[in-house]
């Protein structure tokens, strides 16, 4: 239930539409993209060029459908639709969120959250397993970005991922710049977050842009969007800083989804984020390790 | 303490219905969290309106951008999507926006959004090879009358009683006069994409049924049956043979010859 290719330590790129044709044209030096399947399951012809990109480049596949949350059940035809393109791309990761999307047959285009008990356990761990088997493939789990909370939870985001990775056996996205905006939207300690993740289960890393607005309720202090529209904030870099010394080399994602900049400004986003991880192990040269599986 | 199941059903009010009473007293965070549910409500129906919006530029265009964001405001409120392919999202949104209040006065809004969204569909279709004729040179006459055609992905076959064709060519080209009066007129169109590109054509009515049967499955002979009914003399050899030669077909679905020409 694993990919045997493998996947650089090196900062990967989200790989969106609007750049498709100039990586298969270019291809650009990247060690990997990063792809949401859901954008390419209904185009077929920016399938096609991804599968031609796919020759050059490891792949990780980013659910952002997957709504292992949903109290309504797995949509198996989506999961299907995923598997079927997974297949084809055999890529190195396969990821998606502690969300929930679907609702009674409607699916809501977000990552919407989930109170934290006994009962979201069970659900969400008997769900992951459906999806691994559905997909045949190690499933990375990612914390959320938070905005509020439950008053109906019965314990943290943290014992609850450490709890779900523990009953279902998956291992974890670690994205850092969700960790720093839920620990400021919600007032906790992002490092202290970081230091409480299990440290041999953590397999990816991600980082993207928020944006800040004010928070309505109290005016002068500001409430942080998880947009991806913007560069990575210098906090966050000093997050993942520390993120790579506790974890070790992860392959890490840039992520960038709305206002989409030129792919140019992707990969020196990639690049810092190499230098960060560099002078954070303080190590030369660049390992390569296979993907635990 | 309400269930999972039940607070999630609060939490799509919320987020689709904005209707926060059943969920407000369960959330914490901030000084306000009923506040911090707008960023959910906000996300679901923005991003989804701007969906809609990038399906239907020509249709904003004809209709003035905040006409078109309104009527999608309420379309992702009625309709919210099924599935999590947003690209397959807006299908139904030309039948709701002919319904929508103001849209009265464009009888062929309609008609001018579906080909909108099947211009949007096409472009996307990848073309596969095709068979030579020669391929077809060991059917026997019954045997190919009796055979379906698999066509390529691209194609759709769309009937209007006005012309919006030419509608949408003023758009494409940006070449609208300051003021054009559309007539109402038929039109039968074939629609015919890939890899990023499209091209609309006219078809004559005979000529489309027999193209839009075999796009439907029917056999070669059934569809030339449709296409006599609207054209005595129209020769079913010869748009069989056309539509070979023009790369329409990708093969067959005889059952006596395996699916393949």
């Amino acid at each position: 239930m694993s990919s045997n290719r493998w996947v650089p330590m090196g900062a990967g790129v989200g790989l969106r539409l609007p750049h498709v044709v100039e990586i298969v044209a270019t291809r650009p030096s990247v060690p990997w993209l990063e792809i949401h399947p859901e954008n390419f399951l209904a185009n077929p012809h920016a399938t096609e060029l991804l599968l031609e990109a796919r020759r050059d480049y490891p792949i990780s596949v980013h659910t952002v459908g997957v709504s292992v949350g949903s109290v309504g059940g797995i949509d198996h035809v989506h999961l299907r639709r995923v598997r079927t393109l997974v297949d084809m791309v055999d890529p190195v990761l396969v990821s998606g969120h502690l969300a929930w999307s679907t609702h009674d047959g409607e699916y809501l285009n977000d990552l919407l959250p989930l109170p934290y008990d006994e009962e979201t356990l069970r659900l969400v761990a008997a769900h992951i397993e459906e999806v691994q088997d559905g997909l045949g493939r190690p499933y990375l789990l990612e914390n959320p970005s938070s905005y509020l909370g439950f008053d109906t939870s019965t314990m943290g985001e943290l014992e609850f991922l450490c709890e779900l990775v523990r009953r279902s056996g998956c291992r974890l996205l670690c994205d850092v710049s969700n960790v720093y905006l839920s620990a400021h939207n919600m007032g906790y300690d992002p490092y202290k977050y970081i230091d409480g993740l299990p440290v041999g289960d953590v397999g990816e890393l991600h980082l993207g842009g928020f944006t800040p607005e004010e928070d309505e309720a109290e005016p002068g202090a500001e409430i942080l969007i998880d947009t991806h529209a913007a560069r990575i904030a210098e906090p966050v870099w000093e997050l993942y800083a520390h993120a790579v010394r506790r974890f070790g080399p992860k392959p890490t994602l840039i992520e960038w989804d709305n206002d989409i900049p030129s792919f140019a400004v992707l990969l020196a986003e990639a690049r810092r984020a190499d230098e960060v991880a560099a002078a954070a192990r303080a190590l030369a040269p660049e390992p390569r390790c296979a993907v635990a599986g | 303490m309400p269930s999972l199941a039940e607070m999630q059903l609060r939490i799509r009010r919320a987020v689709v219905d904005s209707d926060a009473v059943g969920i407000a007293p369960l959330l914490v965070g901030g000084r306000d969290p009923r506040r911090r549910l707008a960023i959910y409500q906000r996300h679901y129906r923005s991003s989804l309106v701007a969906a809609i919006g990038s399906k239907f530029p020509a249709t904003a265009w004809l209709l003035g951008t905040p006409f078109l964001d309104e009527a999608a405001r309420q379309f992702v409120r009625q309709q919210p999507p099924a599935a999590p392919c947003i690209a397959e999202y807006g299908e139904e949104f030309p039948r709701f926006l002919s319904n929508y209040p103001g849209a009265a006065r464009l009888p062929y809004l309609y008609s001018f959004g579906e080909l909108e969204w099947h211009l949007g569909q096409v472009a996307i279709a990848v073309d596969r090879p095709t068979p030579a004729l020669e391929a077809f040179s060991g059917f026997e006459i019954n045997t190919l009358m009796d055979t379906g055609l698999t066509l390529q992905a691209g194609l759709r076959y769309l009937y209007a009683s006005w012309p919006v064709d030419d509608l949408m060519k003023l758009y494409l080209t940006d070449t609208a006069p300051a003021e054009y009066r559309l007539a109402p007129a038929d039109v039968w169109l074939e629609v015919r994409g890939s890899r990023g590109e499209f091209r609309i054509g006219r078809l004559d009515a005979a000529e489309f049924l027999f193209r839009k049967a075999v796009l439907d499955g029917e056999s070669i002979g059934a569809a030339g049956e449709r296409a006599l009914d609207a054209n005595t003399g129209f020769d079913v050899g010869r748009a069989f043979t056309t539509l070979v030669r023009t790369g329409h077909v990708i093969g067959t679905t005889s059952r006596d010859r395996g699916g393949q020409a």
